[in-house]
């Protein structure tokens, strides 16, 4: 079958560059504005949809990580083995879509932020923000790679590699 | 799991009941009027109507029928074209036959029509816009405010009129930045820009408040104390809880830090709240500053929130050196903060700028990762394809918030 993603993005990219965008010479600013960031938009997602699947996965892994021992720390394994078990279900299933690993990935979060959010005043609050923080950064530094081809980044070539 | 911290669910973010929108709001005080607005944002929201496309036609008739109705005359709206720029409202140049706010002779004077869409980057109060305008009239130059059209009663979102102000946000040689993200004026234009950029910040925070008069829809904070600073926070922290789309736990950590630590004004100042690189008009040719824009983000508060906002490294660039970080293009942050304590005579007090660069990196996360995110989710601007691209500021400021969290706590 050859009606594949890629080739679709592909024409539409060709098109909107080469003869949409030439021909709007006279447009108004925020016309032409809007075709250039709906250029950027359709060629962000041409260069990350084939690598989805396997940075929804890391997301994944990563969040089960920072809720099984954001859980230990804050002695709420039992309260949080739901959420997990989901998670680790979703992942070990072949047949698992995006949106499933997306939405384990969310609620591991919710459920870490409700830790942080109980633990106030209690003599672990401070381990387990501490370590919230630190293993929060190598996730969110992946987030910023993901979202590279935006040009937001200062300096890229100081951020490591993807590990997607 | 989630239990009590997790006021709301995403359905009922969507399509919040009565019930839900009055538990966040006792949960997140703030001032009135911004809880009027988003009270208003939430109710909106339920009703499900994303951004429906207007016509010029239909904003002419609008104008026309709320410059009459203030006017108390028929006036005619001619010239109307679309005004780009800006990622947060929607813009009508037009021109307008009147006697003038002085009732001279009858001229022709071009306008701008300022209107909100169903949903925004930045939800705001055109009331509280228009009188911050008129507050600084004749000490910062910025377009003079007309009219403000607050619940939409003439047109189809609430809008102000201002006066149009010549200049350009962005120099000829790199006009393709999105909202003056990252602008570069170059070498030249910096050196000319960046000392009247210090001044008139100067000039802003050292305006007298109690000498300032129509304010009325702006909550009076108190030297010495720390609650106007806490209601920020609560109004920042209100707008995640109302619009994220994903959770962070980062965010709760730094929302505790942010209450705890709320320093108490040594000064009252009028703060622009959007003091960056893109946000202001030049002359290119006279090298000259002609005017503050984008006024909705304007408190009473302290001084350091527009100093390190207009350092956030969302609004800067690398210089030519390949090292030195030019705060919203101008120069170096440390030099920013030097040039602005001579001008303004105020100290630049290093406690203040640790708390507020924390402060403002919350505030672009929620801007961001929730505000635009969640505005675009639900079709609510004219450009949502713009604010979907602004979306991805939101990690490089969330992974920046952490750090400086990180460096603060020590």
């Amino acid at each position: 079958m050859i009606q594949n993603f890629d080739a679709h993005l592909q024409v539409t990219l060709r098109a909107l560059e080469e003869v949409v965008a030439p021909a709007l010479g006279g447009a108004e600013k925020h016309v032409v504005e809007q075709l250039m960031l709906s250029i950027a938009s359709i060629g962000f997602v041409k260069t990350r949809l084939p690598e989805a699947r396997r940075f929804y996965r890391m997301e994944l892994r990563s969040c089960i990580e920072l809720a099984g021992e954001s859980a230990r720390i804050a002695g709420a394994v039992d309260a949080m083995s739901t959420a997990l078990d989901t998670a680790k279900s979703a992942l070990a299933d072949p047949e698992a879509d995006n949106a499933e690993f997306e939405a384990a990935s969310r609620r591991l979060r919710d459920d870490v932020t409700a830790l942080s959010y109980a633990s106030v005043g209690h003599p672990y609050q401070k381990q387990l923000e501490a370590f919230i923080l630190e293993k929060s950064d190598a996730l969110v530094i992946q987030y910023r790679l993901w979202g590279l081809p935006f040009g937001f980044e200062l300096k890229p070539e100081t951020l490591p590699a993807p590990i997607w | 799991m989630a239990g009590e911290y997790q006021t709301i669910d995403e359905n009922s973010r969507r399509w919040p009941t009565d019930a839900v929108v009055a538990e966040i709001r006792g949960r997140y005080p703030t001032e009135p009027e911004i809880d009027k607005i988003l009270t208003r944002k939430m109710h909106r929201r339920r009703e499900g109507k994303g951004y429906t496309g207007v016509t010029l036609d239909q904003l002419v008739d609008g104008t026309r029928r709320l410059v009459s109705e203030r006017l108390g005359v028929p006036v005619t709206i001619e010239n109307a074209k679309w005004l780009s720029g800006g990622a947060s409202k929607l813009q009508m140049k037009f021109d307008l036959d009147w006697h003038g706010p002085d009732h001279g002779d009858v001229r022709t004077e071009t306008l701008v029509l300022r209107m909100e869409t169903a949903a925004s980057v930045t939800e705001s109060s055109r009331l509280r816009e228009f009188e911050a305008i008129k507050a600084v009239e004749g000490i910062i130059p910025s377009p003079r405010a007309y009219w403000v059209d607050p619940d939409g009663d003439f047109l189809p979102y609430p809008a102000m009129i201002y006066a149009f102000s010549p200049g350009r946000a962005k120099p000829s040689h790199d006009a393709g930045k999105v909202s003056g993200l990252g602008q570069n004026y170059g070498p030249e234009l910096r050196a000319k820009l960046a000392p009247q950029f210090v001044d008139l910040l100067a000039r802003l925070h050292t305006i007298d408040i109690a000498q300032i008069t129509g304010l009325e829809h702006f909550a009076r904070a108190e030297l010495g104390s720390n609650l106007s600073i806490i209601r920020q926070v609560n109004t920042l922290r209100r707008i995640w809880e109302e619009d994220r789309i994903e959770e962070d736990p980062i965010m709760e950590i730094v929302y505790r830090w942010l209450i705890a630590n709320a320093p108490p004004l040594d000064h009252v100042s009028i703060v622009h709240g959007d003091y960056r690189s893109g946000n202001f008009l030049f002359d290119e040719d006279r090298t000259e500053i002609t005017a503050w824009l984008d006024w909705e983000g304007a408190t009473i508060g302290d001084r350091h929130q527009d100093l390190t906002y207009a350092a956030l490294p969302s609004f800067a660039h690398i210089a030519e050196d390949d090292q030195t970080q030019l705060a919203s293009g101008m120069m170096a942050k440390q030099e920013l903060y030097a040039a602005y304590e001579k001008s303004s005579g105020l100290a630049v007090d290093p406690a203040r700028i640790v708390y507020f660069d924390i402060y403002n990196r919350y505030l672009l996360v929620i801007l961001t990762l929730a505000a635009s995110a969640r505005a675009v989710q639900i079709r609510g601007t004219h450009q949502d394809v713009l604010v979907n691209y602004i979306v991805a500021v939101g990690y490089p400021a969330l992974s920046d918030l952490r750090n400086h969290y990180l460096e603060a706590i020590g």
